[in-house]
């Protein structure tokens, strides 16, 4: 085509060499971390060893004795994949009945949704706190499961109804018909049709859940304390600790990151809420 | 009918458990914002208890209006968020009309670009702050001597030296101190949040009117006019979904700031409060009142904005 023929020819290289640059810049910090984390500690901080240097597993394998490592982790498994459960339980049958059966009040009701988002958690800090003591929840598992579902309420029946919204509605009435309750609707007809659009939005409360930073450190101490706590608490290491800093920060963000990268695409547009295609 | 009932049922759960997480905690914000509460206090034990006796009226509120912290809280908040926004906006629609069309090893790019959105926001912070911009251990430390001594070099060498010799030795900057730290903070979440918009942009980018472009081209319409009058309001509608789910997430901002400076004198609304929150729980929940309200001016515009779109 001649429009083809037009481009320049810095245009062909530079283009894509820019992409590159700007691609690899944007991931360095992570390569950067990756990397300090096959550091010693003392090596870490040596101009000398910036680049050469030789590489150590140290830092992984003490993990363990630095940081309880495992026992954080494994909070942020069951918290995240418990508060993922239910919020999905709660936000499936939610969405089904706003898309297949909308009435006047549920437009608001998606708005009133997406404004309870925008509450300053902060703003409802020392109540939660003070609720959370007085009932002895503080530093539960069923506590941080509890407000990582609620915050991510939400966002999860905003992308489950985007979702079901492209399901022609006769399939869900041709269930009806053949005299499947609700139950049955929702278990046969709706979960496999919108299977896709399900499981990018679990994925995307999972990752939102396992980043969160403000109530799993406000509201933990030790017994349900997760990753993020365990960063934050190790804020400050003063250049003594690099090496193994940066191998704890690699294992907590290893996960997320890889499925990140899988699901993309997914992720990003689904929390457009469907908006831009 | 039981054919209306149902639905109802079924949306019954999700709106009652948001509205009790939204109105019992907030009742509770309200009510101690206008007593005298606090957690320790030799002197006046009887504050430390909530109660109706200890009513202050506007007293909390008045507090806080006079507290220095408060507008410069105010202040970095709406700084830190709008320069976020800012940038993010630019740099993404700039990187996505750079990289939307197909090169070699574009998979790959995007890949890398998308990685820092899913890093979390602890983690973030403690690798910039500490690798990557500590003035002395980190890589903007070992920049700035490596350039120095580049320097000196160069002063010592015959004729050029000299032509050298006026420049300044480089001083690195430190992200912890309160001028700057804010900075911090805008830097790293740019960085975390800019491939949110660059993918949010590129999907939209694809759903362009190509035959509109390719008639402006023969038409001899310049790469920037092209840009200008076809691209930029075809973004309109994505650009103002970015703004509105990055200013939900960023008027929240708190983990960055903790890490990066403890608050030192670059707090913003939610780090405030935290800080009130460790003993004077009236002055805290009158700042949290005053977030809220922030929020929702924020809100009301966003979703005026936005909220029609969405809905279509």
């Amino acid at each position: 085509m001649a429009i083809v023929a037009h481009t320049s020819k810095s245009s062909r290289f530079g283009r894509p060499v820019l992409a590159w640059i700007v691609g690899l810049l944007f991931f360095f910090p992570i390569f950067w971390l990756v990397l300090t984390s096959f550091k010693t500690d003392a090596d870490a901080v040596k101009p000398e060893f910036l680049i050469w240097f030789t590489p150590t597993l140290e830092n992984y394998l003490n993990m363990t004795d630095n940081y309880d490592y495992w026992r954080f982790a494994q909070n942020s498994v069951i918290t995240s994949v418990l508060a993922t459960v239910f919020t999905l339980a709660v936000g499936i049958p939610s969405a089904y009945a706003m898309a297949f059966n909308p009435t006047r009040a549920t437009k608001d009701i998606l708005m009133w949704m997406l404004s309870t988002k925008m509450l300053p958690a902060a703003a409802v800090l020392y109540p939660m706190t003070f609720l959370a003591k007085s009932l002895g929840l503080f530093d539960t598992h069923f506590l941080i499961v509890l407000v990582l579902s609620l915050i991510n309420l939400p966002i999860v029946v905003w992308m489950l109804f985007t979702y079901f919204k492209e399901i022609p509605k006769d399939i869900i009435e041709a269930g009806k018909m053949d005299g499947v309750n609700t139950w049955g609707e929702i278990r046969e007809i709706l979960i496999p049709l919108a299977w896709g659009g399900i499981a990018s939005t679990a994925l995307l409360c999972f990752i939102f859940c396992w980043n969160e930073a403000y109530w799993t450190v406000r509201l933990t101490t030790i017994d349900a304390a997760t990753l993020s706590k365990l960063i934050e608490g190790n804020r400050a290491p003063e250049g003594l600790f690099f090496g193994r800093l940066s191998a704890v920060s690699t294992a907590a963000i290893a996960p997320i990151v890889v499925l990140g990268w899988f699901c993309q695409k997914q992720l990003v547009q689904g929390l457009t809420f469907g908006a831009v295609k | 009918m039981s054919d209306r009932r149902i639905p109802r049922l079924l949306q019954t759960p999700a709106v009652v458990l948001l509205l009790i997480w939204m109105l019992v905690p907030l009742s509770m914000t309200l009510y101690f914002s206008f007593i005298r509460y606090v957690l320790n206090s030799l002197r006046r034990p009887e504050w430390t208890k909530p109660s109706i006796e200890n009513w202050r009226g506007f007293g909390n509120y008045e507090f806080v209006l006079n507290s220095k912290d408060f507008l410069l809280a105010i202040q970095n908040s709406l700084l830190i968020v709008c320069s976020i926004l800012f940038l993010t906006v630019i740099l993404g629609v700039l990187i996505a009309v750079l990289i939307n069309k197909a090169f070699p090893g574009q998979g790959i790019v995007r890949v890398l670009l998308i990685s820092p959105f899913f890093v979390m926001p602890a983690v973030n912070a403690v690798l910039w702050i500490n690798m990557i911009l500590d003035p002395v251990l980190g890589l903007q430390g070992v920049a700035v001597e490596g350039i120095n001594g580049l320097l000196d070099a160069l002063r010592m060498t015959p004729v050029i030296g000299n032509f050298f010799g006026m420049w300044p030795e480089l001083q690195p900057i430190s992200f912890r101190a309160t001028q700057t730290s804010a900075w911090a903070v805008i830097i790293m979440v740019t960085w975390q949040w800019t491939p949110f918009a660059v993918l949010i942009f590129m999907t939209s980018l694809q759903s362009e009117d190509q035959q509109q472009k390719e008639a402006a081209i023969l038409d001899g319409a310049s790469t920037w006019s092209q840009f200008r009058f076809l691209t930029l309001p075809h973004l309109g509608r994505p650009i103002a979904i970015v703004v509105m789910i990055q200013a939900i997430f960023h008027l929240s901002l708190y983990a960055e700031i903790e890490i990066v400076s403890r608050g030192n004198g670059n707090k913003n609304l939610p780090y405030l409060i935290g800080e009130f929150a460790n003993n004077n729980i009236g002055a805290a929940s009158a700042t949290g009142i005053f977030a809220v309200i922030l929020a929702n001016i924020v809100a009301i515009f966003l979703l005026r904005m936005v909220g029609k779109t969405l809905m279509e």
